[in-house]
């Protein structure tokens, strides 16, 4: 269990965590969503105390994770990227992280077995891929086999066959009864791994919800109509208050009426209709809604794609 | 709750997640920097090329020693051997200061800083236990390289006759050897105050060769009364022999190490101090 209460950070001029209050529960994986510079990195580096906050307080299993006696028993993070020295060996990098707590040294080779590392881990941590690099950073994470599990934006950088093993490998430590938050700017990916969603933006809180009520919450009030007589509905249509586009010879796209009105007006008039398809909002657009206000890079963010 | 492990690939951990047995203390982390500076190829390098250059410096000055006793130049005795073995000390002294500075900056710059902090969330340990593996591994490497130098520069001039049994000899190779730890140990609060490599090992080096220079060109007044305190001078004089041809006054080995360990430790306070209050 993470709980998070009023926490706040600044830094120098800019606002990185404002007033950010939340609860992550165990058994299930709570996705941690923002556009780029959200304020998600900020919040996580503050759980494991690399930060301090201006105000409030983080909390891992009911204190601040500095006070626990076996801090690495209680949360295993994946922060940025790379958090390992170019010229040590995996297996002594992860020897030198599990000796802080005396776990026994069988248990290196444990998580470099779990990550798919154990091929090499007498290889200087430099000569590492990307992946790799990714993968030890995950083994450490597990190292203390503790019972939260953070990680921040775990699949960058890796190859499809990575992105699926760390959604399974999430739901597998979820499964077990551990906490785990995992952050993300992808919507898409959020949505396939998570059941839970922390949603920030501009260092705020957005949305603390489940994926379906999120996206409930961004009801698209949209109904396409497909009918031979698209023209003569489109009058009726208009007649009655609605807005419509046509997107093609004979689809309309309504606004402003439900699915059983339009239903009722083709129907009552002897039009007939093909096609009425109430439009749901995907999450990816449930996501941009509720974010719209808080996108700081947005446009960077669609440069650099 | 099952672990992930036993389901995969090992037995996990067991106990208590709040118990003592996996209780970070300044022993186990003690013994993780001492994997961490050992497992660094550069270490081993840096270290068996100082000895090298200091014994092979000290066979040199052994040779020329040799030369000024048959000149007639000087007086063969305990004290000009030792002067004559410890010449090249300030290269051993730069080189354990640097590894002193990467012990720290070098975590920065990696990012491992994140990991370690992550695991010792208290920070002080860390800082004590770079401390003392740094003092682990150099104090004895140290104390065989700077014995080494002696008995080279005795082989090289055997006019002199003294040995490790004349006043003082044990005293200067022990002060000789605890110099560049000293210098070590300031390195490693300098690269935990400034964290970037290369800014920490330049304050080091200016600290080291440039400010005992500006000192030397002060007036005579300002000079003695500066000179023997700062950190090079004081930690020379831990293994002075008293011949006074120093061109700034020299304390004694006692005052020397009592003035080192005061830089030491204000030092290494201030890197405590913001390494507990900054953002990592």
């Amino acid at each position: 269990m993470i709980e998070i209460a009023e926490l706040t950070k600044h830094y120098a001029e800019t606002v990185a965590v404002d007033d950010l209050t939340f609860t992550v529960r165990p058994g299930q994986v709570t996705g941690f969503l923002g556009p780029n510079g959200a304020g998600k990195s900020t919040t996580m580096r503050m759980i494991v105390g690399l930060d301090r906050p201006d105000r409030g307080i983080a909390t891992v299993n009911g204190i601040p994770y500095a006070e626990h006696p076996a801090p690495l028993r209680q949360v295993g993070a994946l922060l940025e990227a790379r958090s390992i020295h170019r010229g040590r060996s995996a297996r002594n990098h992860l020897l030198a992280l599990a000796q802080t707590h005396r776990f026994p040294a069988r248990r290196v080779g444990e998580v470099l077995a779990m990550v798919g590392l154990e091929g090499v881990g007498h290889r200087r941590a430099g000569g590492f891929s990307l992946g790799m690099g990714q993968r030890l950073g995950v083994a450490a994470a597990l190292l203390g086999d503790p019972a939260v599990v953070m990680m921040d934006e775990p699949t960058n950088g890796l190859d499809p066959d990575g992105v699926l093993w760390i959604r399974n490998l999430l739901k597998a430590l979820a499964g077990e009864g551990r906490t785990v938050l995992v952050s993300s700017h992808l919507m898409s990916e959020m949505a396939v791994t998570a059941e839970h969603l922390i949603v920030i933006g501009r260092g705020r809180l957005v949305a603390d919800t489940t994926v379906a009520e999120l996206i409930a919450r961004v009801e698209v009030d949209r109904v396409s109509v497909r009918s031979p007589e698209a023209t003569d509905l489109r009058e009726l249509l208009i007649g009655l208050g609605a807005k419509v586009t046509g997107l093609e010879a004979g689809l309309l796209e309504v606004s402003g009426l439900t699915a059983e009105r339009i239903s009722d007006v083709a129907f009552r008039n002897g039009l007939p209709v093909y096609e009425l398809t109430p439009q749901r909002a995907t999450l990816e657009q449930a996501y941009m809604e509720l974010t719209k206000d808080s996108v700081e890079y947005r446009e960077n963010e669609r440069t650099a794609a | 709750m099952t672990t992930l492990i036993e389901d995969r690939a090992g037995q996990g951990i067991d106990g208590d997640r709040d118990g003592a047995a996996y209780r970070v203390t300044l022993r186990r982390v003690t013994r993780s920097e001492w994997t961490k500076l050992l497992s660094l190829r550069s270490t081993w390098i840096v270290l068996v090329a100082m000895a090298v250059v200091t014994v092979g410096v000290a066979a040199g000055t052994g040779w020329a020693y040799e030369q000024r006793i048959s000149d007639g130049e000087v007086e063969a005795g305990a004290a000009r051997a030792v002067g004559s073995a410890f010449l090249a000390l300030e290269l051993a002294g730069l080189v354990i200061g640097v590894l002193g500075v990467l012990q720290m900056s070098g975590e920065y710059s990696s990012g491992l800083i994140r990991a370690s902090l992550a695991a010792v969330p208290r920070r002080l340990p860390l800082l004590w236990a770079k401390a003392l593996v740094l003092i682990g591994l150099t104090f004895p490497f140290m104390v065989l390289i700077c014995l080494a130098s002696f008995e080279t520069v005795l082989l090289f001039a055997p006019s002199d006759h003294s040995g490790l049994a004349d006043d003082g000899v044990v005293r200067a190779i022990v002060g000789a050897a605890a110099y560049p730890v000293g210098i070590g140990l300031l390195g490693l609060a300098i690269g935990t105050l400034i964290r970037h490599t290369a800014g920490a090992v330049t304050t080091l080096v200016v600290t080291m060769l440039v400010v005992p220079a500006i000192i030397l060109a002060l007036p005579e007044a300002v000079r003695d009364a500066i000179g023997p305190y700062l950190p090079i001078t004081a930690g020379q004089a831990m293994f002075g022999m008293g011949l006074g041809e120093e061109p700034v006054g020299m304390l004694s080995p006692g005052a020397g190490a009592v003035v080192m360990l005061g830089w030491i430790a204000v030092l290494l306070g201030a890197a405590a101090v913001l390494l507990r209050r900054r953002d990592a």
